[in-house]
């Protein structure tokens, strides 16, 4: 769905931002991109829909050359959130903020007002409806951009730190909003400094350093590498660390609280 | 002695605010203590953090009831100049603290404002930098910084106003955890070096809840829970009010009801798996 | 906007013309941009930038002013075109076209060879309220936040399907809103930010602030002040009384 070739950037101030970064995320893939900031992570995110282009090498969406093809067109297959909502939130109600997006892509005003319906409903934002988007909360916000992208239906979804200023409680249910998604068969990727959050999705893992990628591979698998993490600057997950520190231990790591509370039950029964 | 800081049935309202943002709210913080200010967004914590340093009455107006005592003297009789270097206020986003072209001039800022002498001003500016660990950056300019430097430089001009009580809002939010959790080691290393007491409004309480004196978790406007980190988080109200129980200590509570681990504090993920693996002996 | 941050934007630099009084700079700056309107003739002009180059070269930013002229030229080409339809006198049309860029390369001169904290001692030495000096500070403390907003902003719309350079004219214009009202509404969310911060820290509490570093003239800022005074007065007197080239 997602291949980098080779690709390096280099800003005009002449910082190299990629480093020969090779990369292939296949369709109904859940990755997440971790690593330091300034590691690249966001760069990398912009080269998916165009919005910068490599120096040298090559990416490939959806079968398109990214240097062939236009952010636009890019962008109906890949919705990318970015970080902050206040730098996109404009329109004057939220309806209208949902809709912008759908009529640059050309639907019809009927699936408009269809895909509009369908987001608010399942962000619970219905009431906000004729609302200014920027009287919404923190957390509102940051769930109505959400909303802007998948009302669009787009293949792939991008997460830049979806999890910055959110409670426990609106992360719990984003984390809900993932797993749905990769039940519906899309492309998650998910840039987060949020361990915790992003250990119980058990996503496959892209640690960047920086501009370069230094480790691919599941959750479980790259979570246990410390000397990775640690030359990442990436934290280690609670539950992988404590993992680590028993002598007799299942074959994997523990998923959740409760997957390693059912481990030790079983264990004291025997 | 009176208590750092003293909260007594404070109420506050914006104009024009359908309720209070904060409401008969008591607190008390003693000398040296690193408290923890929790609770959904949207609770008053944003509010309750301006009416210690002041910002609240003397910046914004509105309808102000009870009393914010700052080593024993009234926020509200106090003004900004004396507030400034009682209190010192780390804002969430670093960028938007930081004024000037070279990080030793941005630190000396609260110092020029109330007109310390230069001599002085030097002694505690390159004090302060050095604090931080921070002196080899005194002249760079602001956007040769990282992130994490940002949020130090910050902290550094909080600091050479000799403040005796600093509160940091939601300080790590945009850090990366390894960033994050440096300058959580450099708060309890200030609290233990200058006696420092911290009021800290965190999402991430994994990193804290070890040196953390102190939990309040607040819900519309109230005090709903106040204890140690432990009390709290073994309680059964801290999920209600959107209080993130850190992975490890979810498990430690779950073990520990069913009699496989203590509950007498609050372990990291290491203790855990030693104390489990005592048990297997 | 790369034109303007090429030609105006201060890059550190560590030149004897760096190291200057800011003020001596701004003296020799000014001098030069006076020089430029004083001048009759294109050969007393030429005089005239070739000092200018030669103070680029001390400061060694040759390369960004060379880039500056290059650019400037541009809008030369248009005075020049206005001058000689209207004036069909090819003599004073050049100058004119010429002294637009001169006087573009003075004040870039200064601009690029004089840091932000420099500037404000200036505006301190010419006794500007304080409140104004620290506007202007935070206002060039900002613009690289805020084109950085801007980035991100247009990065967000064209990620919604936004294409900026699509339609005629007024399209064009249209397309900007969704940039432009996001951008607003961050700088008035910052604005309200700094001003809390300002508050914190006890911005206006005494009448006198002091401040923690202080510019101070050494003898060869006094020297090169003075020697860019007595070639500016021999300048002017050579070309006033011992040359005296008529306009034709």
């Amino acid at each position: 769905m997602i291949e980098f070739q080779g690709v390096t950037f280099v800003h005009q101030n002449g910082v190299k931002a990629l480093d020969g970064v090779t990369l292939k995320v296949e369709a109904g893939e859940t990755v997440a991109l971790v690593g330091e900031n300034g590691a690249g992570k966001t760069t990398l995110v912009k080269h998916v829909t165009g919005l910068l282009k490599p120096t040298t090498g090559k990416v490939i969406v959806d079968g398109h050359d990214t240097k062939q093809t236009s952010t636009a067109s890019l962008s109906r297959k890949v919705g990318v959130a970015f970080q902050n909502p206040d730098h996109q939130l404009f329109s004057e109600s939220v309806e209208e903020e949902m809709s912008f997006a759908l009529r640059n892509f050309g639907f019809s005003p009927e699936l408009v007002r269809k895909r509009v319906d369908w987001g608010l409903g399942l962000f619970g934002l219905d009431e906000y409806r004729k609302s200014s988007p920027l009287v919404l909360s923190g957390g509102e916000k940051k769930r109505l951009t959400l909303a802007c992208i998948l009302a669009w239906d787009p293949d792939v979804v991008i997460l830049d730190e979806p999890t910055v200023g959110q409670d426990s409680i609106q992360k719990e249910k984003l984390a809900g909003t993932i797993k749905m998604l990769r039940s519906a068969g899309k492309t998650v990727v998910v840039v987060s400094h949020d361990i915790e959050f992003l250990w119980p999705i058990q996503p496959r893992v892209v640690v960047m350093k920086s501009g370069r990628v230094v480790g691919d591979g599941p959750a479980a698998l790259v979570m246990q590498d410390e000397t990775l993490l640690a030359s990442a600057r990436v934290a280690q997950p609670q539950l992988v660390e404590l993992y680590r520190g028993l002598s007799e231990r299942p074959p994997g790591p523990f998923v959740d609280a409760l997957d390693a509370r059912r481990w030790f039950e079983e264990r004291m029964k025997r | 002695m009176a208590d750092m800081l003293e909260i007594d049935r404070l109420s506050f309202r914006y104009p024009e605010a359908p309720r209070e943002a904060v409401s008969g709210f008591d607190l008390r913080i003693p000398q040296g203590e690193i408290v923890v200010l929790a609770g959904p967004s949207g609770c008053g914590k944003s509010t309750l953090l301006r009416t210690v340093n002041g910002l609240i009455p003397h910046m914004y107006s509105g309808d102000y009831a009870g009393d914010v005592r700052v080593g024993g003297a009234s926020v509200k009789g106090s003004d900004m100049r004396d507030l400034s270097q009682k209190v010192g206020f780390l804002f969430q986003n670093p960028e938007n603290q930081i004024f000037m072209f070279t990080v030793e001039r941005d630190v000396a800022f609260g110092l020029e404002n109330i007109g310390v002498p230069r001599d002085e001003m030097r002694e505690r500016v390159d004090e302060a930098l050095r604090l931080l660990g921070i002196s080899d950056l005194a002249q760079r300019a602001p956007h040769e910084l990282s992130d994490g430097q940002k949020q130090r430089v910050a902290l550094a001009g909080v600091l050479a106003m000799k403040p005796s009580l600093v509160i940091l809002d939601e300080p790590t939010s945009l850090l990366d955890p390894m960033t994050a959790g440096d300058l959580v080691a450099l708060v309890a290393k200030l609290r233990k070096d200058l006696g420092t007491t911290f009021v800290v409004v965190e999402h991430r309480l994994d990193l804290l809840v070890k040196v953390a004196d102190r939990l309040v978790v607040m819900s519309e406007g109230k005090k709903v829970l106040e204890g140690t980190p432990r009390d709290i988080l073994f309680g059964d109200d801290a999920e209600r009010y959107g209080v993130a129980t850190p992975a490890v200590t979810q498990l430690q509570k779950m073990l520990a009801r069913r009699g496989l681990a203590t509950t007498g504090t609050l372990l990291t993920p290491g203790e855990l798996a030693a104390e489990l693996k005592g048990r297997n002996r | 906007m790369m034109w303007l941050s090429g030609g105006f934007v201060f890059r550190r630099g560590d030149s004897p013309y760096h190291r200057l009084d800011p003020r001596v700079k701004l003296l020799i700056s000014a001098l030069m941009f006076v020089s430029t309107l004083l001048v009759r003739s294109f050969y007393e002009l030429l005089a005239v930038i070739a000092v200018m180059v030669a103070v680029a070269a001390v400061a060694t930013v040759l390369k960004r002013v060379g880039r500056t002229m290059v650019l400037t030229a541009t809008f030369s080409a248009f005075i020049f075109v206005i001058n000689i339809v209207f004036t069909r006198n090819l003599e004073s049309s050049v100058l004119y076209a010429v002294r637009f860029v001169a006087i573009v390369v003075s004040t870039s001169l200064f601009f690029i060879t004089t840091s932000p904290d420099e500037l404000e001692q200036v505006m301190k030495t010419f006794r500007l309220p304080r409140d104004v000096v620290f506007a202007f500070v935070t206002a060039v403390r900002f613009i690289p936040v805020m084109m950085l907003d801007t980035i991100q902003i247009m990065d967000a719309q064209k990620s919604r399907g936004l294409e900026l350079e699509k339609g005629n004219i007024f399209r064009r214009v249209r397309n900007m809103i969704p940039v432009l009202i996001p951008l607003v509404v961050n700088s008035v969310v910052r604005s309200g930010e700094l001003a809390e911060a300002m508050e914190s820290r006890a911005y206006g509490a005494v009448p006198r602030p002091t401040s923690l570093v202080q510019y101070k003239s050494s003898v060869t800022d006094k020297v090169v002040a003075l020697a860019a005074l007595a070639l500016f007065i021999a300048g002017a007197y050579s070309f006033y009384y011992i040359l005296p080239v008529q306009l034709p």
